[in-house]
């Protein structure tokens, strides 16, 4: 099993030098003539008042754990798709079981308007 | 002469040495293809709005793309003050990195894999969640303002619509029994009626659109979003630094493509399946399928309008979460009960 | 020394070294980014255990979606350093007393024979088609049905706990309900007045 991870390893290798042998390239053939205006971040022409790293929005964070959540359920339903033909009808059940008991923490989400962008 | 040379390098050698060819053979052709998709793309949009498109640089502008990749060669790479150097520089590489890995598990035909490994989907979909990096960590290393905005809209969106396309892949798991893709395509084998694409309609319909949106192409471009944050992520970004972006972004959208026409379509497999000759499973097919994908995505972005990003977050929690779950369980119970025709 | 001992020292090596940075790093962006590197790293060494759904599972789960909630909140926190390191002091004694007790634990659990090579009989690879997906599978739904439920319970109240701990409703934010624009009647906006005419004199 293990050698058919090798290729993989290292094509990933390979990716990484893709991208940095391209920047590299870019770094050695393009000119070098920075100045304070140029460097300085793109803000409509203005001077840049303030730090760009701004707190966000509360929202966003909630939007991070639900994702979590969702993730582990399809973690969750991998492996009993791969072997639904063989566990049957009891293996069904037992999704949607678990399926149903998260579908109601989906619509106390929905209807506490926790999936509202405004 | 070459074979005793050959001989007489040790084992280990020898297979990276096969790999690494393996691998070259992947990426060349892969890369060829990125730079003239652009190239269509232009031509493509152009046509569709009663344009030309590019056609000055060599006979009919087919050496267009290869004058875009040498001038954008020749740019100045700018690293904005303040900017956190080491990261900005490795965002690019995160996001080129998963993007060509990805296709080691793809397979072209029954025999060409790189790697044929047991969990191929769910490799594929890690790869997939790990690109987020790659934006987030650019937006917020160039300490600009519309760059991090376009960060953390993109990471959101990119969130959301992982959630739609892992439920749609455990569809395709469900029907196909197996998580290698090469079982996928075998169990998809029959008729053009067979493809997964008409048991799996909705799931079908899920995949492709959260594909376009996973890739921020129109019209769920609103982490570029030109017209409000400029540029979104990169938009401090320059020169090579920018084109390495540019690549992994079309790299995914070819590996979206790839992977609807393998999950859904049957990748190699004729739809004349039974017809002597033009019936036979050939790479050619799994190529035109890919490429017809590949014409949705620019058929999308020349006539969709952008979406708001309220709704984009609608549409990806309210309408494709609901309509996958429902479609899971009815494909579940078509498995469990061995419905005739897909199932038995 | 075979290859897969080099890759598990290389794999193993680079998750002591980023488990280190994780805890001295001066920026928390940084040490997030460490932690991600870690987890990488113990995916792969779980794959060099041929336990492929849980290493694949680990990447997509705390690397594309627990460190990205990380990363949001790490990133977008004022977090001044110097104010953190002033109780440095006072919480070293707590922090060493608990370290200890870790690794007391994790001593007498690697030395018990629960764990011994002889507990597991003879240990051999498995072939390349074997599926430890399916392993897992065909008994978690079926054995262990009831822990299965539990976690979906349990999933159920982490959705709960987060909407209670983070939903703010904020009165004041103005938006547009397109779906409100556009089902406006005309009764709604105008109201026809009737003015009586100026008397011409």
């Amino acid at each position: 099993m293990l050698e058919n991870y090798l290729p993989i390893l290292i094509f990933l290798a390979i990716g990484l030098a893709v991208g940095g042998g391209a920047m590299a390239a870019g770094f050695l053939l393009g000119p070098h003539r920075p100045d304070a205006e140029k460097n300085s971040p793109y803000e409509c022409g203005f001077e840049a008042f303030e730090d760009a790293r701004m707190k966000f929005d509360v929202r966003y964070y909630l939007v991070a754990i639900l994702f979590i959540i969702f993730d582990l359920e399809i973690a969750f339903l991998f492996p009993w798709a791969v072997v639904l033909g063989e566990i049957g009808m009891f293996g069904f059940l037992a999704m949607v079981l678990f399926l149903g008991i998260l579908v109601v923490g989906f619509i106390y989400e929905w209807k506490k308007g926790a999936l509202e962008w405004e | 002469m070459i074979e005793s040379l050959w001989g007489a390098l040790p084992e280990a050698l020898q297979t990276t040495i096969v790999i690494v060819a393996k691998i070259v053979a992947i990426v060349v052709p892969l890369m060829l293809t990125v730079a003239y998709y652009t190239l269509a793309e232009r031509k493509v949009i152009g046509f569709m709005q009663v344009r030309i498109g590019p056609n000055r640089v060599g006979p009919r502008g087919l050496l267009q793309p290869i004058a875009d990749a040498v001038k954008l060669m020749f740019k100045e790479i700018i690293l904005p003050t303040n900017a956190n150097r080491f990261l900005f520089v490795g965002a690019p590489l995160l996001s080129i990195a998963p993007a060509l890995a990805a296709w080691a598990v793809i397979p072209f035909n029954e025999t060409w894999v790189l790697a044929d490994i047991d969990a191929s989907l769910l490799y594929i979909l890690a790869l997939t969640s790990f690109g987020v990096y790659g934006v987030i960590i650019a937006g917020w290393a160039s300490n600009s303002k519309y760059a991090l905005l376009g960060a953390m809209r993109s990471a959101a969106q990119m969130v959301a619509y992982e959630i739609a396309m892992g439920f749609a892949l455990v569809g395709v798991l469900l029907a196909g029994g197996s998580l290698n893709l090469g079982d996928i395509v075998q169990a998809q084998s029959g008729s053009i009626l067979h493809w997964f694409w008409l048991p799996l309609f909705p799931l079908m319909m899920v995949y492709l659109i959260s594909g376009v949106a996973e890739t921020n192409r129109a019209p769920f471009d609103v982490a570029e979003g030109e017209s409000e944050i400029v540029a979104g992520f990169h938009v401090e970004y320059s020169g090579m630094t920018f084109a390495v972006f540019f690549l992994a972004e079309y790299a995914n959208m070819i590996l979206i493509a790839a992977l609807t026409s393998l999950l859904f379509f049957g990748g190699w497999l004729s739809p004349f399946q039974g017809v002597p000759l033009l019936g036979e499973p050939s790479l050619f097919w799994f190529l035109l399928k890919t490429a017809f994908f590949m014409f949705c995505f620019l058929w999308f972005r020349a006539t969709f309008p952008r979406y708001r990003y309220d709704q984009i977050m609608r549409l990806g929690w309210k309408v494709f979460i609901p309509i996958t779950i429902v479609w899971l369980l009815v494909v579940g119970l078509a498995v469990v009960v061995e419905l005739p025709w897909w199932f038995d | 020394m075979g290859f897969d001992k080099l890759v598990f020292y290389v794999f193993a090596a680079v998750l002591v070294f980023a488990a280190l940075r994780v805890i001295t790093c001066r920026n928390p962006v940084h040490a997030v980014f460490y932690l991600v590197l870690a987890f990488l790293n113990s995916a792969g060494l779980w794959l060099l255990l041929e336990a492929e759904f849980l290493a694949m599972t680990l990447v997509l789960v705390y690397v594309g979606a627990v460190m990205v909630l990380f990363l949001f909140v790490v990133m977008m926190l004022d977090i001044n350093v110097a104010e953190m390191r002033a109780g440095m002091r006072r919480f070293a004694p707590v922090g060493v007393g608990i370290g200890i007790l870790l690794v007391v634990e994790m001593a007498l659990i690697v030395r018990s024979s629960a764990f011994s090579p002889e507990k597991f009989g003879n240990l051999v690879r498995s072939p390349a088609d074997y599926s430890n997906t399916k392993a897992l599978g065909s008994v978690l739904y079926t054995e262990h049905v009831y822990a299965f439920e539990i976690a979906a319970v349990i999933l159920v109240l982490a959705i709960i706990a987060a909407i209670a701990l983070t939903l703010r409703k904020r009165p004041k934010t103005r938006y547009q309900d397109p779906a409100r624009q556009v089902s406006v009647r005309r009764e709604d906006r105008v109201r026809l007045v009737d003015v009586p005419s100026e008397k011409r004199g």
